[in-house]
């Protein structure tokens, strides 16, 4: 044991103790500053008043979505809108229509060719069909999402007006997210190599305007809604109506939800 | 006080480690970063800047008025001009036309909305068109099959 010099009155053991707590002290004003902003999350700082086109403010909205199964006819303008406004690549979907046919046994033919881009031809399943319908999909812009909580890099987020988005610039294209999402909404780019997905038209909603597949939809099977707006028509229909969720089970808490939807759907 | 070098050492590389790391992370974590949580915000206003491809809902009434008039009292009124043309942005730049807009004449296009489906809601008019085409089976259908009696005024402004 090494002995300690009489009059120093200053040892190792104090400068080891006086070291750890200066460091500890340093690494939680550096870290602990850094993780109490993520923990807040929705709490807004005073650096971000930052403000979009025409003022628009992100945290004065919350958008939500609301598709109508009894109303789709499965034409895929929503698709092919969907394609033509974000310049979607060929054979990847933001949103898709599926066809569901049952038969009288319980048997459940899904399809869904070329997402619906270029509408459905009857098919002949040879089995006894009892009920059939379309049912749009698309990123049901989950609360609770998997998607995000993944994200290595930080590159996957939900907005402050409630939207998952990819942050094409720092998004590296590990595809976890890809493989994360229950609902299959997410891809990687063929060119870009990053992680691509509805975005709900951002670049329109922040102009006022709708999305291309609830503007481009003949029937109102889409509908989309905010939140935070007062007398909002989406709101008040999802506040009233007989609403549901897919894959409820998972808890991710989506803001896309379906009026007459059946059990048959995943 | 020989051993007041080591706590000089000791404190000095403790200070550079920190500054190193204080530096460095202001390099490596970008511009707002964690403003409104783990992402870069600044992303979010990338995505605003996007431009728009389909127009507003009126925005072809701006120009062609009378198509939009009859169109508006037609059975095809929710059918919005661009989900049987083309987007706005193909046609118009700065609000002047650069290009004709496109005119989709295929069967193809019909066919999206009016083929009849098991499982298609009885929101909208159907036929089987081999049967209204009186064709059979394998046989092709015409490329312009139904705007060869259904002409653009109709289709416009359907009874």
């Amino acid at each position: 044991m090494c002995e300690r010099k009489e009059g120093n009155g200053y040892g190792r053991r104090d400068f080891l103790r006086m070291a750890a707590t200066g460091a500890g002290g340093m690494a939680l004003v550096m870290f602990g500053g850094g993780q109490a902003l993520v923990s807040a999350n929705t709490v807004k700082s005073t650096a971000s008043d930052q403000l979009g086109p025409g003022g628009y403010d992100p945290t004065k909205h919350h958008y939500i979505y609301l598709v109508d199964v009894d109303k789709c006819i499965g034409c895929g303008s929503c698709v092919r809108a969907c394609e033509r406004e974000n310049q979607v690549p060929r054979h990847f979907f933001r949103t898709w229509i599926e066809r569901y046919q049952v038969s009288r046994s319980g048997e459940v033919f899904v399809d869904s060719p070329n997402g619906g881009h270029d509408g459905f031809q009857p098919s002949d399943t040879g089995a006894d069909i009892t009920k059939a319908f379309f049912v749009p999909k698309l990123c049901n812009h989950c609360e609770n999402t998997p998607c995000v909580q993944l994200c290595p890099v930080g590159a996957s987020f939900v907005s402050p007006d409630g939207l998952v988005l990819v942050d094409e610039k720092r998004c590296i294209g590990c595809s976890y997210c890809v493989q994360a999402c229950p609902y299959g909404s997410r891809f990687i780019h063929p060119e870009k190599h990053v992680a691509s997905k509805c975005t709900l038209c951002y670049h329109r909603l922040v102009r006022g305007e709708t999305t291309a597949c609830v503007q481009n939809c003949p029937t109102g099977a889409r509908q989309l809604g905010d939140r935070k707006a007062l007398h909002d028509r989406v709101s008040e229909i999802i506040a009233t109506s007989k609403v549901h969720v897919l894959k409820p089970e998972l808890h991710t808490e989506p803001q896309c939800q379906y009026l007459g939807l059946s059990r048959e759907v995943r | 006080m020989e051993h007041t070098k080591h706590i000089w050492r000791a404190a000095i590389l403790l200070v550079t480690v920190l500054v190193v790391l204080v530096v460095g992370r202001h390099f490596v974590i970008p511009k707002s970063f964690g403003e409104m949580g783990y992402y870069r915000y600044d992303a979010l206003f990338e995505y605003m800047g996007k431009e728009m491809r389909h127009g507003s809902p009126n925005a072809c009434a701006d120009c062609h008025d009378e198509i939009a008039a009859a169109k508006a009292s037609g059975k095809h009124a929710p059918v919005k001009c661009e989900v049987c043309h083309d987007t706005l942005a193909t046609h118009v730049k700065d609000g002047e036309k650069y290009a004709d807009m496109r005119i989709n004449r295929s069967y193809e296009l019909c066919a999206y909305c009016h083929q009849k489906l098991v499982g298609r809601p009885a929101l909208v008019a159907q036929v089987d068109l081999l049967e209204h085409l009186e064709l059979s089976p394998g046989q092709p259908i015409p490329a312009e099959a139904c705007v060869q009696c259904h002409d653009a005024g109709m289709i416009h402004h359907p009874e």
